[in-house]
């Protein structure tokens, strides 16, 4: 059993700068969150199990060894090696280009079996796996809850918005989990010294042999939510109660 | 302009209505197939129970001849616009709020970095995009609709049963008032104070991640926040929750937020209209106390 693991190093967006703009090129990378959940599903899977990494933010040379260290935390889970594609014409706003991408490296190395997040925490569109799926023409599960592999196929239980849905499918397939899966493993001290040894491989598309050609371009502006941040911490309990169904009842809305 | 519409509801037909053109919608079940009906100009009905990659497939074959394929925002939605845009060679915009075209090029917006920022995206067509729900309440108007049928071809995922979720009939996203509930409660009976102060101000319980999906103290369906349900009520008051980026990311909509959490330096208190910092158990019993 050979595991794909789709790894995105996301903008951390809890620590997200703004000022007048969106600085996206000085906000911090991090494994993004729900990708953990497949990194500890291609573990207990017990085969050999790698990570497939598209570089998305720039700038890039700084990124690169940015993404390396962020990788290292997943290579420290369990996952035997990394491949991480840097490249100019990745950083943008083209999922269209991504997709070629991963699907070209899983083509290369290959896998009976591709897990990914439900979605990536900085751009939440949850529309990775399917295109992984429709490059590489193997079936998608999406939004996966429990997951249950026998015989050259899988069993999965779907997480839809009004009820779980139970299908089956052939290998080789593309699976998006959901947090709900598993709980994913902090990695002991002596497993992230031996992380520090696994092999990163850095690809660029001309080694992958893809050409993209992107139309797409994204400008992102903060939003303007103003909170009034009026904080109430002096008095007793009953006063401060007090207080605030007083503002609640200023505002209208009791 | 030509629209392809798929799964239509309201909202998605309305939105392409406000493109002028051809609208065809494409109905996968017999409500949709109701709904299109009237409001769409020709309208593709699917033959049988077919699987989404199936639904994928026809999806597939239709879209060649149009200028953009709409979808609501559902996973299923998502999942079949995925796969169609990455064999066409297309972009994809999901949880589209508002968008615009104008000759070939589709300006749109959406959220992301957990809701903190709005990306003004602009692509070619053609494209394919979902619509965030609620933002495109409209009537779209009446059409004489050709009606099709299409037969789908074999799937390779076979659907095995459906089972219910566990769900208390809430709908926490349609709530006016929304008391919601975290970490700061120990047990699972202290919730009943919640529920008391829900009560009085005629609203709903919702709750943070760990209450739903580790502690499993409510369930799923009141679990606020950006994997959870999103939520805009008029008043959402966090108790005990400390507001991590991924629950402030499903409340951004709210119009006003009041929290109390014993802890001044709670994230929350910087996203928050009023806060209170005082032990959850002393004031909330002091706000039911004054509102009985």
């Amino acid at each position: 059993m050979k595991v794909a693991v789709l790894v995105k190093t996301s903008l951390d967006t809890a620590q997200l700068r703004i000022r007048d703009g969106v600085l996206v090129e000085e906000t911090p990378l991090k494994i993004s969150d729900i990708d953990r959940n497949a990194v500890e599903e291609a573990v207990k899977l017990k085969g050999q199990a790698y990570a497939v990494t598209v570089l998305k933010w720039g700038p890039l040379q700084r990124r690169v060894q940015e993404a390396e260290n962020v990788l290292r935390e997943v290579l420290a889970m369990g996952l035997d090696e990394a491949y991480l594609v840097a490249d100019e014409k990745l950083i943008n706003a083209s999922h269209l280009a991504t997709a070629k991408a991963i699907a070209a490296v899983v083509k290369r190395v290959g896998a009976d079996l591709v897990l990914a997040g439900e979605a990536t925490v900085d751009n939440f569109s949850s529309q990775i796996p399917a295109r992984v799926a429709a490059e590489l023409g193997w079936p998608v599960v999406t939004y996966v809850r429990e997951l249950k592999i026998e015989q050259g196929k899988l069993v999965a239980k779907r997480d839809l918005e009004d009820y779980v849905e139970v299908v089956e499918a052939p290998l080789p397939a593309v699976v998006s989990v959901t947090r709900e899966l598993n709980q994913p493993r902090i990695p002991t001290l002596l497993a992230i010294r031996a992380a520090m040894k696994k092999p990163i491989h850095r690809l660029t598309l001309a080694d992958l042999g893809v050409e993209v050609s992107p139309q797409i371009s994204v400008t992102y502006r903060p939003l303007a939510v103003q909170r009034k941040k009026i904080i109430i911490k002096d008095g007793t309990p009953e006063e401060k109660a007090e207080k605030l169904l007083q503002f609640l009842r200023q505002e209208g809305v009791i | 302009m030509k629209t392809l519409v798929v799964f239509p509801n309201r909202e998605v037909l309305y939105a392409a209505s406000t493109l002028g053109g051809e609208v065809t919608a494409l109905a996968v079940s017999q409500e949709e197939l109701e709904t299109a009906v009237g409001r769409a100009h020709k309208v593709v009905q699917l033959h049988g129970e077919p699987y989404l990659d199936a639904v994928t497939e026809v999806v597939y074959r239709m879209a060649s001849g149009h200028d953009v394929v709409i979808l609501p925002s559902t996973k299923n939605a998502k999942t079949v616009g995925g796969a169609v845009a990455q064999r066409i060679g297309l972009e994809f915009l999901t949880d589209v709020l508002a968008f615009s075209i104008s000759g070939r090029v589709l300006k749109a917006e959406r959220y992301v970095f957990g809701n903190k920022a709005v990306a003004q995206i602009e692509t070619q067509l053609p494209a394919v995009l979902t619509i965030a729900s609620g933002r495109f309440q409209g009537e779209p108007p009446q059409v004489e609709s050709k009606i099709e049928r299409v037969e789908v071809g074999a799937a390779r995922v076979k659907k095995l049963s459906v089972e219910e979720k566990p769900r208390g009939a809430v709908k926490i996203e349609e709530a006016e008032v929304i008391v919601s509930v975290g970490r700061g409660f120990k047990k699972k009976e202290d919730l009943q104070l919640a529920f008391e102060l829900a009560a009085l101000l005629k609203g709903q319980v919702g709750c943070s991640r760990p209450i739903a999906a580790d502690l499993k103290w409510l369930e799923e369906s009141r679990w606020v926040g950006l994997s959870g349900k999103k939520v805009r009520p008029k008043l959402y008051i966090a108790i005990g929750i400390s507001g991590q980026p991924q629950h402030l990311a499903g409340i951004l909509e709210s119009r006003i937020i009041a929290a109390i959490n014993n802890d001044p330096s709670a994230p929350i208190f910087q996203n928050c209209d009023y806060g209170v910092v005082e032990d959850l158990y002393k004031i909330v019993p002091a706000l039911i106390k004054r509102l009985k």
